[in-house]
């Protein structure tokens, strides 16, 4: 067997000293990054480069995509704890992780959670070890009909989480799709709706806006709610109650298949993980069989993005290493990473560089496993964070995400950023109105413009329904959004 | 004495030990150069320039007293890295990564930075502009393109990224000189390009050699240097071909202007030390460049010339023009007249329909306000005739129509509250974010470790948070802990304040 052969030359070039020791490393600096609200998993592979010059190839590459791994499931923690998403694949954990520590069960989502991200990375791995190469033919196969189309897809999830009022919740997609047209034109060099302000002629930056919207958004609006003040009702739960194994094995079925969601959409160049999350909570709520539960606490909610996203960092390796394009933010700095060691990524290097390919690979299967171990040992250290009262954290959360969003580009204007989001959330909040879908569209405008006008160029609109892949796609994407629709229909017949 | 008043005892002389390790070093020495001299790149880790700036960092360690640190500050193609370096003080610690790609950044931006404001003291390396082909089409020269474009009924298309980068002005310019017609389509990176190469999606990709690194399906046809890479050596130069074009991106290192002689003369000799260097030699081969030191003058030299040139062909692909024609001032009253409008409808109809206002209203009102306000700007819009786009005004206005449809139906539908939201005490929070924006403007001056225990401890007072001790813990400890994470982990140094330094 050619791949059991190959696994085993990686197994001799990971499992030495120092890619051990750089694994170890990876992941608890990863955990860390993921986080620190600000710190994205690009950031943390980045700000790791530098110190991977002066090591060998195998140990850099294993203590960078340690990094990238853990920084992944790193912040779900915070989004689970303090309504902060670390990273922005952590938003849609947000949705029933922070709800299930409001009802006193942090536990519960922090374990699922980590076991999602866990089963994520395996599987994810698993499947870039068998399948990389016909992988990379999808990969290749996506033209700007397929990304455009994917781009409506991900906005249809729109439908699953607008809540009581849909309206409501269009509305704020709305705000986030045109938000995000300020800054350069997607075709042209020069700056839309930025009005002669220089800071704004590069647009929004996203994760200022993530930590605005969210975490503080999430602290002013208790603020005023006075929550701050109240005895904190959570002090009568046994925070620490742990989640029965029986309820983690219910979710089995929910994990693999948003694993391997999260590793298809992943292994798309330029979708991404935090993408794939969102089509994992979608595709897990429709097909659940409590989707009232979802957006009250459900540990589906919980255990589909997680998977998804960890999952994602697989599939992202797929591309980079099979064709040499990089698809996210992160693998973007692993290739670089590659050239400086004068490893050539593409289509000769399972050929010229077998032991190095799969002792990437081989690690990641042991980064996962010893994630798994330090995610438990934090949890206990979390529940404590949880459990500290409330005029305590927030100050320290806001400090957190005003350095967060400052260290980004080193720009204040970022600050200035993440408070103007932090009031928006405020006040949708005050009305309502969801925070999420503003969210969606920040992160699915750029694609959806620049794809579509990109295909009107090549093209014609009746490309979108001629070429299979964006049929199949905006099929997909038209039943995913009149699914919870008619899904209430049928419960209020079946009633 | 209780053991948490112990440890906030500690954690405070921590804390004071801690500013006087980070502040008193400050300032010391007098000879140039006292302090390590930091690079500014204005891309992310792993970048062409950012490696190279790293390399220069790792070689100069044989050759200069102090070392040099590369500090990456992107955002808008290099605009935010430039004003960087014009808001520190010219003298000499800060150098600036500079490319070619600056020359058209300036100009398309109309920026308030300029060139002129820069001390070019050393260009570095050229990395010659290369066409790049599928094998599948068989182009193994210059003439196969000429021929293909003039035989097909279709127009060739060429793609690269951006539309007045680099790349796309090398198209421009390979266009005149072959005489042949074609159309430039942006796919906006590098690694989409390559992806559409790679399916076969056009006839020829405007990029450097190191691009197609691994992917066997690529080939360079030709590069626009005076000799051939020692990396690539079957691949021709134009000019062996007959054909007079020279393109390459440099990449070299400015001053701000009004620097010291001496900081000039010492970073130029370290350079030239470096470019020296065998390992230096090796860099260039493995990266696919050309090592091309100019000093001063000539790299000035250059810059003007090119400056010439880009103005030429930007204004060819009429790329000169700018959305941007109204003043901000302008925008505002726009903007006020928008909203006083919305609202006075807005009064009316409640009027007519006998409701009181209500929050679902208000935030529909303001939101519709946006909308006409946004809309008015793609009014604006100026799209140059020469360049084959899509208007840029079509996906603003789809979302426009959408939320302005969306929110008067918002508007119509809400009823008066039964309900205010909550017991609502605004005050507080409105404190909180007048304490966020007084950090904020803090922290620029006297730095993140003097303003952030300050904050906590103010933001704590105000949430009515009252044990001293735990107080002191959490405000300092936090600075402690930020320390050790930002600044010890990540090798990110949290600001000092721009009084100190």
């Amino acid at each position: 067997m050619g791949i059991l052969n190959d696994l085993w030359l990686g197994l001799q070039e990971f499992g030495q000293f120092l890619p051990i020791l750089m694994m170890f490393i990876g992941v608890i600096i990863g955990i860390v990054v993921g986080v620190l609200p600000g710190l994205s998993p690009s950031i943390g592979v980045a700000l790791m480069l530098p110190v991977t010059f002066g090591l060998d190839p195998i140990s850099a590459l294993v203590l960078l995509v340690s990094v990238y791994l853990a920084s992944n499931y790193g912040g779900s923690i915070t989004a689970i704890a303090i309504n902060t998403p670390g990273t922005p694949g952590a938003v849609a954990t947000t949705f029933d992780g922070y709800e299930l520590t409001k009802q006193g069960k942090p536990l519960y989502a922090l374990m699922t959670s980590l076991t999602a991200s866990t089963i994520g990375g395996l599987v994810g791995t698993i499947i870039l070890i068998l399948f990389s190469v016909p992988l990379a033919t999808l990969a290749l196969s996506f033209e700007s009909y397929e990304y455009f189309a994917l781009g409506v897809f991900g906005l249809t999830i729109i439908s699953s989480l607008a809540g009581k009022s849909p309206l409501k919740g269009f509305i704020s997609s709305g705000i986030g799709l045109l938000l995000i047209t300020i800054g350069f034109d997607t075709q042209l060099p020069f700056s839309r709706f930025s009005m002669d302000i220089p800071d704004l002629a590069d647009g929004i930056t996203f994760i200022p806006a993530l930590i605005g919207l969210f975490a503080l958004g999430e602290i002013f609006y208790s603020i005023e709610k006075g929550d701050t003040v109240k005895v904190e009702k959570t002090a009568k739960v046994d925070l620490s109650k742990t989640l029965p194994v029986k309820k983690l094995l219910q979710l089995k079925t929910i994990m693999l298949k948003s694993s391997v969601i999260g590793t298809l959409v992943g292994c798309i160049p330029g979708a991404g993980g935090t993408i794939a999350t969102f089509i994992a909570y979608d595709s897990a709520k429709n097909s659940s069989k409590h989707p009232e539960e979802f957006g009250k606490g459900s540990l589906e909610g919980v255990a589909a993005p997680e998977a998804a996203n960890n999952g994602s960092v697989g599939g992202a390796l797929v591309p980079l290493l099979t064709l040499g394009i990089p698809g996210s933010a992160s693998t973007a700095v692993l290739i670089g990473a590659l050239m400086i060691h004068k490893i050539n990524p593409g289509p000769e290097l399972f050929n010229k560089e077998p032991g190095l390919v799969y002792g990437i690979f081989v690690s990641l299967f042991f980064a996962n496993i010893f994630m798994f171990f330090v995610g438990l040992m934090g949890n206990k250290l979390w529940i404590k964070i949880i459990a500290a009262p409330k005029s305590l954290l927030y100050p320290i959360i806001l400090a957190l995400s005003f350095i967060g969003s400052y260290f980004i580009q080193n720009s204040v204007f970022d600050v200035g950023i993440c408070i103007a989001f932090g009031v928006l959330g405020w006040l949708l909040k005050r009305g309502d109105f969801p925070t999420a879908p503003v969210i969606l569209g920040l992160i699915l405008g750029k694609m959806i413009e620049e794809n579509l006008r990109l295909s009107l160029i090549k093209g014609d609109w009746i490309d979108f329904f001629t070429r299979p892949g964006s049929l199949i796609i905006i099929v997909l994407a038209i039943v995913s959004f009149f699914m919870p629709y008619i899904k209430k229909k049928l419960m209020k017949k079946g009633v | 004495m209780n053991v948490k008043n112990y440890i906030a005892g500690i954690v405070l002389v921590f804390y004071f030990g801690l500013l006087g390790y980070l502040y008193l070093g400050i300032g010391q020495g007098k000879t140039y150069p006292a302090k390590p001299i930091s690079i500014i790149v204005h891309s992310k880790p792993g970048s062409a320039i950012d490696y190279m700036a790293r390399k220069v960092a790792e070689i100069a360690r044989k050759y200069s007293d102090v070392a040099f640190v590369v500090e990456n500050r992107s955002g808008t193609q290099g605009l935010v890295a430039m004003q960087h370096v014009l808001d520190m003080k010219a003298d000499g610690y800060t150098l600036l990564g500079v490319t070619k790609s600056f020359v058209s950044t300036v100009m398309v931006n109309k920026s308030k930075v300029s060139l002129d404001d820069f001390l070019f003291i050393a260009n570095m390396v050229s990395d010659p502009e290369a066409l790049i082909s599928n094998k599948e089409r068989n182009f193994t020269s210059l003439s196969d393109i000429i021929e293909d474009a003039s035989s097909g009924e279709t127009t060739q298309v060429w793609i690269g990224p951006g539309t007045g980068s680099r790349d796309h002005l090398m198209a421009m310019k390979t266009w005149e000189t072959l005489g042949i017609n074609a159309t430039w389509i942006d796919y906006k990176s590098g690694p989409q390009s390559i992806l559409a190469m790679l399916r076969n999606e056009s006839a020829v990709y405007v990029g450097n050699p190191a691009d197609i690194k691994g992917k066997t399906d690529l080939a360079v046809i030709s590069i626009a240097s005076d000799k051939r890479l020692n990396a690539l050596p079957d691949v021709p130069t134009f000019k062996e071909q007959g054909y007079d074009l020279n393109e390459s991106m440099w990449r070299g290192f400015a001053f701000k202007k009004g620097v010291p002689e001496e900081a000039r003369e010492y970073v130029t000799k370290v350079l030239q030390d470096v470019v020296n260097d065998e390992e230096w030699k090796n860099y260039c081969n493995e990266t696919a460049v050309f090592s091309s030191f100019e000093k001063q003058e000539e790299f000035t030299k250059r810059i003007v010339q090119e400056t010439v040139e880009t103005d030429h062909y930007l204004n060819k692909a009429g790329l000169l023009v700018s959305y941007v024609n109204k003043s901000s001032i302008h925008l505002l009253i726009v903007f006020l007249i928008v909203v006083s409008v919305v609202f006075l409808l807005l009064f009316a109809f409640n009027k007519f329909s006998r409701r009181e206002f209500n929050y679902d209203q208000v935030i529909g009102a303001s939101i519709l306000s946006f909308s006409l306000f946004f809309y008015f700007q793609t009014t604006l819009f100026q799209i140059p005739e020469t360049v084959n786009i899509t208007s840029p005004a079509l996906i603003p206005r789809i979302w426009i129509i959408t939320l302005v449809f969306l929110s008067v139906i918002l508007i119509i539908q809400s009823k008066t509250k039964r309900k205010q939201p909550v017991k609502a005490t605004p005050g507080t929070v409105l404190i909180i974010i007048a304490l966020l924006l007084a950090y904020l403007f803090a922290m620029q001056w006297i730095g993140y470790f003097f303003t952030t225990p300050v904050f906590i401890l103010a933001a704590m007072y105000l949430l009515k948070y009252r044990k001293a001790a735990f107080m002191t813990i959490n405000a300092f400890g936090f600075v402690l802990f930020s320390y050790f994470v930002f600044n010890k982990l990540l090798h990110i140094d949290l600001p000092l304040g721009w009084w100190f330094i």
